[in-house]
């Protein structure tokens, strides 16, 4: 572990794509779940004794992989001002979990 | 027996992961609360590398907590009954959804429980991969340190909010 570790004057990209992307995993959860809610799409059950449940986890954390990969690849050797990272990511986290409450459904 | 298998699952899942989850994090979050002090931000690379030790450990038993959650312990949970049966104690979703006092515990919890804490899974990974190779950084990095920490917090609460309800479900119709 101590060799993956970077000194701390290394680009911080990859820590920024790490948050952003969490936010954005966080959010891709709550919005399948609204839109499963609504009737919009339907995740289909990837195992079925656990229902669709596997279906809409499934999807977000694929969501997540890919959006972190993506960013990661994009900013791991860049410094990233992290200004709009933080606020972004929590509020993207902060109306993920949101979407995930089943009072939220009720007002579809 | 004196334990089932599905009651052996639902104990690793909420008492052992989910229980070594809450510890790593809440472990994690004082860990970052107390290097706001100048002696810990300067001392050496030992306890980054303990940090990240213990943010990886946590991130893995939160990703065990969901992922058992999930595929042993929740089809069990919500298995239907056979048509006509009066005695629903083995089917924990029928039992509590027969009493309309009870609804609740599947109509919140158990669906908060299903969602939510995949998204603390995430951000503890975040967390994780940012110990391991920020670790250095994160030590005299006042605002990723505040940031890290704040994840820690929200997967902290998530965590502790979906194991109170596991708890409130587990207590009226436990998986025997």
């Amino acid at each position: 572990m101590a060799d993956t570790m970077r000194t701390e004057d290394s680009p911080n990209g990859s820590a920024m794509a790490s948050i952003l992307a969490a936010g954005i995993g966080a959010m891709a959860m709550g919005l399948i779940v609204i839109l499963n809610e609504a009737g919009v799409i339907a995740a289909p059950a990837l195992y079925g004794p656990a229902g669709g449940v596997t279906g809409r986890t499934t999807f977000a954390t694929v969501a997540w992989l890919i959006a972190w990969g993506v960013l990661h690849t994009r900013w791991k050797n860049r410094d990233i001002a992290p200004r709009h990272i933080y606020p972004v990511s929590l509020v993207l986290i902060v109306l993920g979990i949101i979407g995930t409450l089943p009072p939220i459904w009720g007002l579809l | 027996m004196l334990f089932s298998d599905r009651s052996l699952w639902t104990m690793a899942h909420g008492i052992v992961l989910g229980g070594a989850a809450l510890m790593g994090l809440a472990a994690a979050l004082f860990t970052l609360y107390a290097r706001a002090s100048k002696e810990l931000a300067a001392s050496d690379g030992r306890e980054s590398r303990a940090l990240a030790v213990l943010n990886v450990f946590t991130a893995v038993a939160l990703w065990l907590t969901v992922i058992v959650g999930t595929y042993f312990v929740f089809p069990p949970y919500r298995a239907t009954p056979p048509e006509g049966l009066t005695d629903l104690s083995q089917f924990p979703r029928s039992l509590i959804q027969a009493n309309p006092d009870t609804v609740w515990l599947h109509a919140f919890a158990m669906e908060t429980k299903e969602h939510a804490p995949w998204i603390a899974a995430m951000l503890a990974t975040a967390v994780a991969f940012i110990s391991v190779r920020h670790g250095l950084k994160l030590r005299t990095d006042p605002s990723l340190r505040a940031m890290t920490a704040t994840l820690v917090a929200i997967c902290f609460v998530l965590v502790a909010f979906a194991s109170l309800l596991g708890i409130f479900v587990n207590k009226v119709a436990p998986l025997q």
